[in-house]
Formats: C-alpha cells, sequence, structure tokens
C-alpha cells in the first residue's frame, strides 16, 4: 500500500465499528467477517470466511500469515 | 558472457562489496564457502549411505540380507515341522520417498513439501517408507507385494532431501539460509542432530586390562581381548575372548542383552575342518620356531586344548550341531532348520561378523579362524606380559558413531523385529482363529498379505520419530551401544557458532558421564589434530564432550581395497607365522589377516603402501590407513594394521617425500613423526609436516584472536561463550519458529580476525561489536568481573538486541491420540457472546491478535470457542462462552508474526496458529557482556558520556561502530624473537598512541589527568545471552507449598530462592539474628496457631462454634483445648450453678467445660505439619510454653472442680 493510500481510521470506518462498539462497554458480538489473509507460499491474498479450511486457494500452501494491522499502532518508545 | 565460477578463496580483509554481492545475488552455481558444508558433510553423507544413489547396496540393502528370509508354519504347533505348511517371506526392498503431500490432498499443485514449511507448521521433515515384500509357500513361486510403513524423518540436504545440491540461489527461493548446511532433521519443527559417539574402532582386537572382567565367573582374571565387529551394515557384534587363570580362554558375545560364554576351541572347530595340530601351530608357529620353546606359551596351548577333550567333539560338522542345539532357542531360528545349518547361523551372526555376514563361504571361515587364532595369541602376549594393554580411552583406539549409520541400525532393528514378532505374532493370532485354514488354501491368500499385514503394527516409522524427538532407543538388542538415551540434541540456533559446533560435537557416551574415575576426561596427545584441545565445556561434560578439530574429516563409505592383498603379498607377506613378535607381524586390512612378514620388512611393507597412496599409483587410496606399530619391549603388539573402513578420523598433512596432501588416520599417527611446523623437521625422522599448526584447533577454537598469547583457561572460556553469544542466527530468520531465538541488532564484524573467520563465512553472522574498551586494574576500580558502558553508545545502538519467541496455539488435543479427530474448538469469538471492551480491542474479529500490536502481561493473544456439528453438519457455537488465551510472560512483546497453520491433507479449519512476539532487549543493568577471549563482565553501569574519562586524541571508551584495518589474527604467526606486542606497539606509534598502549587520560568530571595511564584500546565486544530480565527474583509473598506453607521453588511460578544451610551458617556467623527469622520464619512458612498450654499439644485445640454468631469469616473469637475439657452431656447430673468457668460448645451441639488455657503461639507451618505427620504413626509431641508449663510426670490429673461437683 503506497503511502498516498493510508488514512488514518475513523469511526466511520469499517473496521473502526469494532472501536466504537468497544467504546460502549462490552457487546455481544456477532459472526464475524470475512478475513484476508498472505499465502506463506504464492504470496498471494487468501480470503477466509468462518470455518473456512485453512489452504491457499492458488497453490493450496498451507501456512497463511495473518497481514500487519492497519489500524494505528502506537506506544511510548522508551 | 558466462558468468565465472562463484569464487571460494577467503583471506582476513573485510571483502565488504564482494560480501554484499553474495548477498544481493545469492550464487547460482556453488556456495562461496565450501568449508561450511564440509564440516557438515560427514553427518549427511552417513544418511544417504542407507539409501545409496551410485548404484552400490545401500546400508539397508545389507541390513536386509542379514535379516534374510523368514519361515512361519502353519497346523499344529507339536506337529512335525515336515508335515506343515511353509511360508517363505523375507523383504526383498525397502525404499524411502522425498517428503510429500499425501495423496488426499487434491488441491496441491506443488506436490513437495519443503523444510521451511515443516520448520513453520511445527511438524516433521518426513518421507513415506515402503517396503516390497517377497513370500512362497512352501518354495512355490515367489510373490511381491508392497507395504507402507509410516513416514520416515529425513536429514535435511540428503538424498531424500528437496535441498540435495541446491545452489545458494535456490536454497533462498526455497527460504532456507543461502548457506543451509543440513546435516539434521526437523521433528515437530525442531532441529534435531543425532549427536557422534566415540566407540571401539571396529574389526581390531584390542587388549584390555578390566578388573570387571573377574566377575565373569570363578578362574576369570581382568584379561581380555575385545573385537568390536562391524557387519556391512554398520551394525556391531562385539566378541571378547577372556584369559582364565590356568590360561583357558573363553569367547563372550551378547546377544539379545544377555551375555553368553563359549570355549573358544569350539568355534575354532566349528569354524573349519580342523585338528588340533593345526591349531597348536597356528597359535605357536612351525615346528622349529622360536616360538615353540616358549614354554609358557605351550602349556597354556595344551591346556587349552586337553580341557577342551571334555566335550568329545571332534570334527566341524559335530560341533556346528552341538553349537546349534544350544543356540537354537537364543538365535531364534525356525524349526526347519537342522542343528548343524543352526550352528552354521550362529557363526555367521555372531563370530567376527565384520569377515563374512552372509553367504559366508569356507574362506571367509577360514578368515575367521585366522583372526581368532591371531586374537588368542594377541591374549597369550597380554598375559605373558609381552605387550602392553590398548587405551579404550584414547582415539588411537576409537572412531565414530556416525548419526546416519545409527538411524539405519536402529531401521534394520525395527524391520527385523516388524517381520520376525509383529507379523509371526498376527499370523499365529490368525491360525489361532481359523484352525481350518492352512497356508495353502484360497481363504489364506484371500487374508495373507492385506489382512494380516494390517493386525501387525505397521507403522515402523514412528519409532524412528519418537528416537529423533526424545533421543531414547528402544531396542531388543541394544544395538551393541553402552546407553539408552541421549542420542539426539536440538541443534539451537542461538548464534552460527553454536549451530556449527553442534555438528562437530562428538560424545565420549552418557555411559562415562558417571564414570567416578576421570580418566575418560583426559587431554591424550594421540588426540593431536582429531580433536580440539580448547574446545570441551567445564564442569561435568568437560572432556567427554569433544569437538573434531576444524580439519578433521570422518570417513562415511570404504575406500577400494581390491588390490591391497596382491601388494602385500608382493611385498613379501607369507601365511606362517610364529607367536613371537620378534620373527613375525602380522599384516592385516580391516581386521582380516592378509599374511605374516618380519618386523623389519612390516616397516618397508608400510613405507611403500604410503609412498603408493600419495602418490596415486598402485591403486592405493589416498585415505588408507596405514597402521604400522613398531616392534617394542612390553608395548602395544607389534603390525601392520591397514584400515579402509567408514566411521574412522583422517586428517590431511603434508607428506615431506612427495611434499603432497597425505591423510592420516588415528591409529597410525602415534607411531608417524609429524612436524608442526617446518623449521621442526629432523631429517630422517619426521615423514609429515602439518599444513598449519591451527589445524588442530576447532573452528570456534580458531575464531579466539591471537589465542597463543592468552592464559589456556581463557581459550576454553571462549569456547563457551562464544556459543552463549546473543549473536544473528540466520537471515531467514522470517521463516523460523524457533521456540526462543536471539539476535543483535547492530552486529558488526571484527576488525581482528582470522581468514578463517572469512573461510566459514561468520561475516554472513555478525556475533558482535568493535567497542574501545578501556581496562582499568586500579586501586578502588578492581571488581571482579564487572564493566560499565558508555551511556552515550547504549543510546547509539551498542549491544541492543532482540528475543523472538514462538507461541504455538492448538485447539488440537494431544496429537499422539489419533482417535479423537473431530473438530471440537474454533478460533474466534463465539457468536452472540459477551465480549469485554478490552478484549475486542486486543484482537481482529477472527479472534487473532492484530500484527504489530503491543502485549502486556495480561494481555489476550487469541479467542476461541467450543463447537458442536448440527444436524446439516456445520460447526454450531451452543454455549456462547469465548474463551482466551492469556500473555503470561511479565515482560512488554508485540506480535511479530501470526501463522495460520493448515493442515497436511488441506481439509481442516483453522485450528493451530504460531504467534512469533518480539521482546526488544536493550542492554540493562546486571546483563553480561565478554570480550573473545574469556573475559566476561556484568554491566554495573551506563556511565554518562560527560563523566567518562577521555584520553588525549579525545577517545572515549566504548564507543560502538570504529572503522580500522582488517588484522590477520590466526594464532602461532608471532613467537619470542618476533613479538606480537612490539608489532603492535610500533603500529600503534605510527599512529601517535602509545607504544604499550596505555594512554593518558583526563577524568570526565574535573578535567585533571588520572593518576595512571590507561590501557585502552579496540575490542571486539559480544553481548551473552545471559540477561537478568530472564534471571531476576523477587519475592515477598507468593504462592506456598500447601503441606508446609513454604514458598514454593521456581522463578516461573513466583516462588523464592532458597536460603540454605550455607546461607543459614553465614548469617549466624555474623550475628544478623533478626534477618535470619526474617528469612527463615516471616518470609516462610509464619504461621499463628493456637496451642494448649496445659496438654502442650496443636492437635487437640478447636474454635468454640457461638449458637449467636454464626459468622462464618469471623476468625475464632475462643478456642478451646477439647482435651482438656470435660463434656457435660457425659457426666450426669451435674449442677450446672456449681461449674465453674465458662460452658462451650462445639460443632456437634455438645457442651464442654474447662479446656480454656490456650493460648496463640507463632511456629513454623513445617512444625504443625510434622506434628501432624507424627501424630499419624502415633507419636504424640509435646510443646511447653514457657517455664510455667513444666512437663507433668506421671497421669494426667483430672480435673479438680468438675470432680469435686460431682
Amino acid at each position: 500500500m503506497p503511502r498516498e493510500e493510508y488514512q488514518v481510521p475513523t469511526a466511520t470506518g469499517a473496521s473502526a465499528s469494532a472501536i466504537s462498539r468497544g467504546a460502549t462497554g462490552g457487546e455481544r458480538h456477532d459472526s464475524r467477517a470475512v478475513m484476508t489473509y498472505i499465502c506463506g507460499d504464492c504470496g498471494g491474498n487468501v480470503t477466509l470466511s468462518k470455518d473456512a479450511l485453512v489452504a491457499c486457494p492458488h497453490c493450496a500452501g498451507r501456512v497463511l500469515y495473518k497481514e500487519r494491522t492497519k489500524r494505528m499502532v502506537q506506544f511510548e518508545a522508551r | 558472457m558466462a558468468p565465472s565460477a562463484t569464487n571460494t578463496e577467503w583471506d582476513h580483509q573485510f571483502h565488504t562489496l564482494r560480501r554484499q554481492d553474495l548477498f544481493r545475488n545469492p550464487p547460482k552455481d556453488h556456495s562461496a564457502y565450501p568449508a561450511l558444508q564440509l564440516a557438515v558433510n560427514p553427518h549427511i553423507e552417513s544418511f544417504n549411505a542407507i539409501f545409496r544413489g551410485d548404484g552400490k547396496p545401500g546400508l539397508l540393502a545389507h541390513g536386509l540380507a542379514d535379516i534374510g528370509t523368514k519361515v512361519f508354519l502353519d497346523g499344529n504347533d507339536r506337529a512335525a515341522p515336515e508335515s506343515r505348511n511353509k511360508l517363505y517371506i523375507r523383504i526383498k526392498e525397502v525404499t524411502l520417498q522425498k517428503p510429500q503431500v499425501p495423496p488426499s490432498n487434491k488441491l496441491a499443485v506443488n506436490r513437495d513439501i519443503y523444510p521451511a514449511e515443516c520448520r513453520e507448521r511445527h511438524a516433521t521433515y518426513r518421507g513415506k517408507l515402503s517396503a516390497t515384500f517377497e513370500y512362497s509357500i512352501n518354495g512355490g513361486d515367489a510373490i511381491e507385494f508392497t507395504r507402507e510403513l509410516g513416514q520416515v524423518p529425513i536429514m535435511i540436504k540428503s538424498n531424500r532431501c528437496h535441498l540435495e545440491g541446491n545452489s545458494p540461489a535456490l536454497l533462498v527461493s526455497r527460504k532456507e539460509e543461502s548457506e543451509e548446511l543440513g546435516g539434521y532433521f526437523i521433528v515437530n519443527g525442531n532441529e534435531k542432530i543425532i549427536r557422534l559417539l566415540q566407540v571401539n574402532k571396529r574389526n581390531f582386537p584390542m587388549a584390555i586390562n578390566r578388573p570387571s572382567f573377574t566377575n565373569r565367573g570363578a578362574g576369570y582374571t581382568t584379561y581380555g581381548i575385545i573385537l568390536r565387529s562391524v557387519r556391512p551394515d554398520e551394525t556391531s557384534q562385539t566378541n571378547v575372548l577372556h584369559y582364565l587363570k590356568d590360561g583357558n580362554v573363553t569367547f563372550r558375545f551378547s546377544w539379545r542383552k544377555n551375555e553368553y560364554l563359549i570355549p573358544v576351541i569350539m568355534i575354532l572347530k566349528a569354524l573349519v575342518e580342523t585338528n588340533d595340530r593345526e591349531i597348536f601351530e597356528g597359535l605357536i608357529g612351525p615346528m622349529g620356531s622360536k616360538a615353540a620353546s616358549n614354554t609358557f606359551l605351550t602349556d597354556r596351548v595344551e591346556l587349552l586344548l586337553r580341557t577342551y577333550k571334555a566335550y568329545r567333539l571332534y570334527s566341524k560338522s559335530e560341533t556346528r550341531a552341538y553349537l546349534g542345539q544350544k543356540f537354537r532357542v537364543v538365535l531364534g531360528v525356525p524349526e526347519t532348520m537342522s542343528d548343524y545349518e543352526v550352528g552354521t547361523e550362529f557363526l555367521r551372526r555372531i563370530v567376527c561378523v565384520h569377515l563374512g555376514n552372509v553367504n559366508v563361504t569356507e574362506k571367509q571361515d577360514l578368515d575367521k579362524f585366522h583372526l581368532v587364532l591371531f586374537m588368542i595369541r594377541k591374549l597369550y602376549a597380554l598375559a605373558a606380559g609381552e605387550c602392553a594393554v590398548d587405551n579404550p580411552d584414547a582415539i588411537q583406539n576409537q572412531e565414530i558413531l556416525l548419526g546416519g549409520f545409527l538411524y539405519a541400525q536402529i531401521l534394520k532393528e525395527r524391520l527385523d523385529e516388524f517381520l520376525g514378532t509383529s507379523v509371526r505374532a498376527a499370523l499365529r493370532d490368525y491360525l489361532r482363529r481359523h484352525p481350518a485354514v492352512n497356508f495353502t488354501s484360497e481363504e489364506f491368500r484371500k487374508e495373507f498379505p492385506g489382512g494380516i499385514f494390517r493386525k501387525s503394527n505397521e507403522n515402523i516409522a514412528n519409532g524412528l520419530e519418537y528416537f529423533l524427538s526424545t533421543g531414547n532407543l528402544v531396542s531388543a538388542s541394544g544395538l551393541d551401544l553402552q546407553q539408552t538415551a541421549g542420542f539426539t540434541v536440538v541443534a539451537e540456533k542461538l548464534n552460527f557458532l553454536r549451530f556449527i559446533s553442534h555438528f562437530r560435537m562428538v560424545h565420549r557416551g552418557a555411559f562415562f558421564a558417571q564414570l567416578k574415575t576421570t580418566a575418560v576426561r583426559k587431554l591424550l596427545p594421540e588426540s593431536w589434530g582429531f580433536m580440539c584441545p580448547v574446545h570441551t565445556p567445564d564442569g561435568s561434560p568437560c572432556g567427554l564432550l569433544n569437538h573434531f578439530a576444524h580439519k578433521c574429516k570422518v570417513m562415511t563409505d570404504y575406500v577400494d581395497v581390491s588390490s591391497i592383498p596382491a601388494l602385500v603379498a608382493e611385498l613379501g607377506a607369507v601365511e606362517t607365522s610364529s607367536a613371537s613378535t620378534d620373527e613375525s607381524v602380522v599384516v592385516m586390512l580391516d581386521g582380516k589377516i592378509l599374511g605374516w612378514c618380519t618386523p623389519k620388512e612390516s616397516l618397508r611393507i608400510g613405507d611403500c603402501l604410503r609412498y603408493w597412496k600419495v602418490e596415486g599409483s598402485h591403486n592405493v587410496p589416498l585415505e588408507l590407513e596405514v597402521g604400522y606399530v613398531p616392534p617394542s619391549h612390553g608395548g602395544s603388539y607389534p603390525g601392520l594394521y591397514l584400515t579402509s573402513t567408514p566411521s574412522r578420523m583422517v586428517r590431511p598433512v603434508k607428506y615431506l617425500p612427495l611434499q603432497k596432501e597425505d591423510y592420516v588416520g588415528p591409529h597410525e599417527q602415534p607411531y608417524m613423526s609429524i612436524a608442526v611446523v617446518p623449521q621442526e623437521i629432523e631429517s630422517g625422522v619426521s615423514t609429515h609436516v602439518e599444513f598449519d599448526p591451527t589445524n588442530m584447533l576447532s573452528i570456534l577454537a580458531n575464531m579466539t584472536p591471537f589465542s597463543d598469547f592468552n592464559q589456556s583457561p581463557r581459550n576454553m572460556y571462549q569456547c563457551q561463550m562464544g556459543k552463549q553469544t546473543m549473536g544473528t542466527p540466520g537471515t531467514a530468520i522470517r521463516h523460523r519458529t524457533d521456540n526462543k531465538s536471539y539476535r543483535i541488532q547492530t552486529g558488526q564484524t571484527p576488525i581482528v580476525r582470522a581468514p578463517l573467520h572469512n573461510t566459514y563465512g561468520f561475516d554472513n553472522f555478525p556475533n558482535g561489536m568493535n567497542a574501545v574498551v578501556a581496562v582499568i586494574s586500579y586501586t578502588g576500580y578492581d571488581m571482579d568481573d564487572a564493566m560499565i558502558i558508555n551511556k552515550s553508545a547504549h543510546e547509539r545502538g551498542f549491544g541492543h538486541g532482540t528475543v523472538y519467541k514462538t507461541k504455538k496455539i492448538t485447539l488440537k488435543d494431544d496429537s499422539r491420540t489419533r482417535a479423537a479427530k473431530s473438530v471440537v474448538k474454533m478460533f474466534g469469538f463465539a457468536p452472540h457472546s459477551f465480549v469485554s471492551a478490552s478484549h475486542q480491542a486486543m484482537l481482529d474479529d477472527d479472534g487473532l491478535p492484530h500484527v504489530g500490536r503491543m502485549v502486556q502481561e495480561g494481555d489476550v493473544l487469541c479467542a476461541y470457542h467450543t463447537v458442536t456439528p448440527d444436524y446439516n453438519g456445520n460447526l454450531v457455537n451452543l454455549d456462547g462462552i469465548t474463551h482466551y488465551e492469556k500473555y503470561k510472560d511479565s515482560e512488554i512483546g508485540f506480535i511479530e508474526e501470526v501463522r495460520l497453520i493448515g493442515a497436511e491433507s488441506g481439509s481442516e479449519p483453522l485450528q493451530t496458529i504460531s504467534i512469533k512476539i518480539r521482546i526488544p532487549r536493550s542492554p540493562v543493568i546486571g546483563d553480561k557482556f565478554s570480550s573473545r577471549h574469556g573475559q566476561k563482565g556484568v554491566l554495573s553501569q551506563k556511565w554518562p558520556a560527560v563523566d567518562m574519562p577521555f584520553s588525549e586524541t579525545g577517545i572515549q571508551p566504548d564507543a560502538g561502530a570504529l572503522h580500522g584495518l582488517a588484522q590477520d589474527s590466526t594464532p602461532f604467526r608471532f613467537d619470542e624473537e618476533n613479538t606480537a606486542a612490539d608489532y603492535f606497539g610500533h603500529q600503534l606509534m605510527k599512529a601517535g598512541f602509545n607504544y604499550h598502549g596505555n594512554e593518558p587520560m583526563y577524568s570526565g568530571i574535573t578535567g585533571e589527568e588520572l593518576g595512571a595511564d590507561i590501557y585502552i584500546g579496540v575490542v571486539y565486544y559480544q553481548r551473552l545471552r545471559h540477561m537478568v530480565n530472564d534471571k531476576y527474583q523477587v519475592r515477598t509473598t507468593g504462592p506456598v507449598v500447601p503441606t508446609t506453607g513454604q514458598p514454593i521453588k521456581g522463578r516461573k511460578r513466583g516462588g523464592g530462592i532458597r536460603v540454605g544451610e550455607m546461607e543459614r551458617d553465614a548469617l549466624l556467623a555474623h550475628g544478623t539474628a533478626f534477618l535470619l527469622q526474617d528469612r527463615l520464619l516471616n518470609c516462610s512458612d509464619y504461621t499463628r496457631s493456637w496451642i494448649c498450654r496445659r496438654c502442650g499439644s496443636f492437635l487437640s485445640v478447636q474454635p468454640v462454634v457461638s449458637q449467636f454468631a454464626p459468622g462464618k469469616k469471623k476468625a475464632p473469637s475462643m478456642v478451646r483445648c477439647r482435651n482438656c475439657a470435660v463434656k457435660l452431656d457425659d457426666s450426669e447430673g451435674i449442677d450446672l450453678t456449681e461449674i465453674q468457668g465458662e460452658i462451650w460448645e462445639d460443632g456437634q451441639g455438645h457442651c464442654w467445660v474447662g479446656g480454656d488455657e490456650t493460648t496463640q503461639v507463632v511456629v513454623p507451618g513445617a512444625l504443625k505439619f510434622l506434628d501432624v505427620e507424627l501424630a499419624a504413626m502415633g507419636v504424640k509431641l509435646k510443646y511447653r510454653i514457657d517455664k510455667s508449663d513444666e512437663p507433668r510426670k506421671g497421669p494426667m490429673k483430672p480435673l479438680k472442680q468438675i470432680t469435686a461437683a460431682a
């Protein structure tokens, strides 16, 4: 992702819904969204839904990596 | 333009650009560091020998020939064997495939499984093992069938691995290091190597004097001859000859962990058709020889032959039949064999197996006969004191048991066991259940391979995986080894030095570790050039765990010696011999007697063979070992012992007559004159010269700069500390999942280095930093092993490191039990469950952590929930509860990688994840550092740069990142005339520094010149992995052992450190009683406890139960002694008004009076525990609270008040 395309997540963003929900102090959790991973073998994107079999559809790779989060990661560097 | 081949020559310079190019463009032809691969090759080659690719039979093929054909009989056990049908079965061939995806996975395009995937998936790198069986019934047509025997772990870079012969470029594309070495196995994601073991030299009769030999029975002496005879499949059988007091000799061997003794003449007579005269002359020599007048010998041989007469066995067939009858059950041979055949089988399997193991010919039996005669001769020489014992602890009489060979031995034994035990049991079971069925019937034909093999435990591979993961050897025969555990170790990739050392490590055997005597640990001069004298750990494994010298090579195959017997005969070896070593000495090739000659001739034969082998003429191989043992007075038994076998060590030295490379072995070396440096060559004496004096050092010991200037133990310490350094484990860290891995952030190449540093490519794996170090040994500063670092250097990144921890989280049950295969848990939040906001923020929608997130103690790492399949087969959650896995470490970490691990079959939902957590570790006070000279220090201050003393040129100590000229640091380059101090002193002077390196320095605080010149210079500094953050232990209160109330043990669980007897003594001696009480009582099992002063017991007191305030939480306000009280209900007619004292009630509603002399005391909890334990045994303890509670003599008096009232 080029640097220009990066957008600081806001409350209107899709992933921010979790945060806003979190702010209310606990929530009944609904079924999860479809997630995207990276295949360890071919490097392609793999979309897995809940209960899906773990295998890359392109190369049947058996190891998938989770992408680095798009959320802001911020902490005090000491 | 064709690219030129990658250069493999290196000197001591930095070669920055060349190395950068190697990194950016990994070579497509071969590695630039071939020396690294050579160091590991013995492991790989030994594994390759199991299944060879060059057309020659592999070790397992030899093993299958040794296993031979098994015969099973049907019908009634009591019936004669002739009347029953026979089933002949043998294993024809065993094949091992490269690791592949199972056929159940339909999706996979590339079906190969690479090692990197196994590391990432915490799986085992293994291939399918299958065997082709061949059977025939009653000698009919042979029928073949193939069975699969499970998946066997495969050694990386072996000929069954996909990485064999890969170029660095290809290796990088397969997620490996560019310099991947192989030589290890991957078992459950861990890298395991089979340790090399030192064992007795094969096929060589060793003279031994061992006191335990007398335990064999009455008459046994301490003398014996041990022959470790090795079959072509590398399994060994030890034959021992024992000398008895009366001069008799017995033959001992062990079979399936049991020992057996046989008169040696019986073996001789069974081997060949012979007579007493032939044996007599074979032992002593022909009539008229010098030995014939040796009455010591003739007397004993006569007795040997006379005592054997009692057996009344004369011919070969009689003797073999006798042996066969005795050993039929022991050997487990089929019932169809005659006694004579069993006797032949016995000789084939047990006696001198290296001379003939399968299809033994008459010629081979004759060789065995001659060898046994030679052994008897050597034994008599030993008993007579004519020859010295051979030291089994000297490397001269040792060889190396290679991992691949051990692996082959286990595999062979498993196959033998499978056919001989499992299949036999399955067949017998089948026949018992179907008594009517016989082998010739149609019913049996339908059932035979499939049904019966399925019933026997076919998974042979499982045992090998168990062996590799635990290092335990489960074996019926014991494989002729002295230990059953500790065969494998994890090849830790802490840094590259440690990793490479694992492959050069040789262990003497676990048996010797528990030996009280230290003789085995001794560094013997024989080891020169084979074992490194420096590189052995301190402490318990010292001298038992050695490392190869870096030029030492282990042979993994036989060299071609087909021309040797003819050459030896041509040079004058004859068949007749005499027992006197003045007259004739033996010429032996791999334990086979080629002939005999005079001692003078043996020297000539030896010299000729050596010249030819170096010259490469007469078809004499270069690696042949020409062990010439010269005649001496009471020294080693003389002879010419030629060796061509695998498993022996060899090393290159220069042969002076031809100025060419020669390989020498440990057996010949002690009798050779090898000059260390060319100046040492003595004309007419020296035959060889070392290529380099540093050849005797291991790879690691060679990395210590100028090690010849160090105090000798410092070199040993450096070899240890080099292996504990926080360095760079590799370049493929992304694809590794070690449980714990260390990495230095600011690694540099050392300025002072030997050319070998580049030859072994250590710049690819930096291990430390160049730093300006001032050594202050001045009054007031002489603290032991301490150091400070410049705070500014620290802030610039000096010594910064990282620890990676990988945590595997699996929702499957224990993988060993395959029974529960269904999915019962899933990752993610349970639908419609309550999820707290904090947990929601910590995890992504899939229940896994965000990559890059900071985690602290107590944070959740992942979420999962239970599922059950509904009627559609969909997995649904019913309970609506989300479970979490927590991060338990106290340190802050960062999620580096999250891996989703799929099943090999590709048909499972997510069940296993692996999370790699990065923990930053900047140097803190208490961390350990060292130079490369065994000089360790613990960081005690981060000293501010402004306060740091500085030299006249403004140099401050401990600044990282310096420039310098690469300096060759090979040891032995300087001597007394031409000293290193002078060489470098002049260089320093030229650069404007002090000749001795002592610079005047100025205080950073006052600016005044210090009272002494400080020794300062640039040194390569290593950060060691011992860090306070992993070690500190603090406790005031915390978890306790429930029985005693004392603190529990262990840092992980928040326990304490024991204040032991010695610490107690120290505190007592200092008179610090209060501190002692604090440690031993207040911070330990301090317990307030009620006690009865009257009866002095903890056990009889009980709290009073009040009727009106049944508050359970309240501490008992009143405690009474039940023993001293009187129960009111028992004594009828008491006038309640008369009673003195308070009436109290127990939990059952009974009323009591008295027993109020209780009090509260503080005691150790362990004391109360002791009291209870003793009470259980009927021992009562009585405590005296103070002087007034003197123990009462005589029986207890009854309570006065109450008796008066009654």
